[in-house]
């Protein structure tokens, strides 16, 4: 596939996924968050009763559909390995703290984009911090940080959380007394789509993201580095359909104050994502994409997956998440305790690559 | 001829680049090509002579390198 092949074809995936994103709020999803990584996994967590914060439970569809996507089309492409041994648990501590700071913006990088979409300005502040955190990781980069290589693993791990989501699926379909539901009216988790609109938008998105190697960290930072806009433009995409289905259907309510799911303190806004962007450079991809490269059988994706779970449950247990209004004493400490963390991963990363290389 | 190289990591990347001889003047870092992996990495590509071959890694960086041909890619180098 030629550059300009590829860039027509994540064009068209940004448009789809915006699409899709935007309709699966007139399906039944909470506002501006057709998808969102980050309040998925919390979400589920919750679901399981991995956290008791009342108002967030419920195992979502399309976090086993992304995941279920990028696996049958990794498959049917020859695409899928095992493959992991990557300071794993860096990265469990990576992903941990990425959920820490995208809950206290309330949303992942691909809802920031929705909450655009949205006319939620209070996202725009969100960008400018994920884009300033994504530069930081572009600096160590470039000054040698890696994670060290990854190798073939046995060929059952590259299947075990595929086959975890089915088990998901079943659970959330079957309802065994043990699995929790936001009751109606409780909260974002009471708003969903049919199970089957959320699973089919979620094999779609995660098979599209497979081909296309979506990512919403990768745009910002191969424009950075090489000064390439082919995973931008998708971004950009993705930002367009998503304005033109709320513009539509009159989802489109521009301002800072009263926005769904939002806070308007701009600081911690910008914080939340400055950790967020910072810690998913560092790993090499978003959260959706992390989604992806488990399915594809990399198994250090799928610790990164965890640890975003674990830090989803922690955020919620101790009161670090921020909500409508406004952040927390707790969560405030846990974003400047992940931004030191992870410039601290950063550092070290980086010095003892310098000291081998000499 | 051009090449281009893959590897485990954008640090794998860097010190490849650094390592190749000072009469290779066409390198660059860049994006990994969708038709070489799914993986979305860091890649080299750079100019060469026309019989390249590649047998050790001693960083343990490189997952491949191929030759660019008017018909696609051609494996010269390929880990494990």
């Amino acid at each position: 596939m030629s550059l300009e092949r590829e860039k027509i074809a994540i064009i068209i995936a940004g448009l789809i996924i915006g699409l899709i994103a935007g309709l699966l709020v007139v399906a039944g999803n909470p506002a501006n968050m057709g998808f969102c990584i980050a309040c998925f996994i919390r979400d589920t967590v919750g679901g399981l009763g991995l956290h008791r914060a009342g108002a967030v439970q419920y195992i979502r569809p399309e976090i086993i559909g992304l995941l279920l996507g990028s696996f049958i089309l990794s498959l049917i492409r020859h695409e899928h390995g095992s493959r992991g041994g990557s300071s794993p648990v860096t990265r469990f501590i990576l992903g941990f703290f990425v959920m820490i700071g995208c809950l206290m913006f309330l949303g992942c990088p691909f809802r920031m984009i929705l909450r655009i979409a949205g006319g939620d300005w209070n996202a725009l502040v969100g960008l400018a911090g994920f884009a300033c955190g994504i530069g930081a990781g572009v600096f160590f980069l470039n000054r040698g940080y890696s994670l060290k290589r990854t190798y073939t693993q046995t060929k059952l791990d590259g299947f075990i959380m595929p086959a975890v989501q089915i088990i998901m699926l079943l659970l959330l379909i079957l309802a065994p007394a043990f699995i929790l539901f936001t009751p109606a009216g409780g909260g974002p988790g009471a708003k969903h789509a049919a199970v089957w609109i959320s699973l089919g938008a979620g094999l779609i998105v995660g098979a599209l993201a497979q081909y296309t190697r979506f990512c919403m960290v990768g745009g910002i930072r191969d424009f950075i580095l090489f000064r390439e806009t082919k995973l931008l433009l998708g971004f950009i995409a993705l930002l367009v359909a998503a304005f033109a289905v709320n513009l539509a259907v009159g989802n489109f309510h521009p301002g800072f104050t009263g926005q769904p799911i939002a806070h308007a303190d701009g600081l911690w806004n910008f914080l939340g994502m400055l950790l967020a962007g910072f810690g998913c450079a560092l790993l090499g991809g978003c959260p959706m994409r992390q989604l992806i490269l488990t399915g594809e059988g990399n198994t250090d994706s799928a610790v990164t997956f965890l640890g975003l779970a674990a830090g989803a449950a922690f955020a919620h247990n101790f009161a670090l998440a921020a909500s409508g209004n406004g952040p927390t004493m707790n969560g405030k400490y846990g974003v400047i305790i992940g931004l030191i963390v992870v410039l601290i991963i950063a550092v070290v990363n980086t010095y003892s690559q310098k000291k081998a290389m000499n | 001829m051009y090449y281009v190289a893959l590897f485990y990591s954008h640090f794998g990347a860097i010190r490849f680049i650094n390592s190749l001889p000072e009469n290779i003047t066409e390198k660059r870092m860049m994006p990994v090509p969708r038709s070489l992996s799914a993986s979305c990495g860091t890649c080299v590509r750079f100019e060469g002579p026309h019989d390249l071959t590649f047998t050790i890694d001693e960083s343990h960086e490189v997952e491949q390198i191929v030759k660019e041909t008017k018909d696609g890619y051609i494996a010269v180098f390929k880990s494990e």
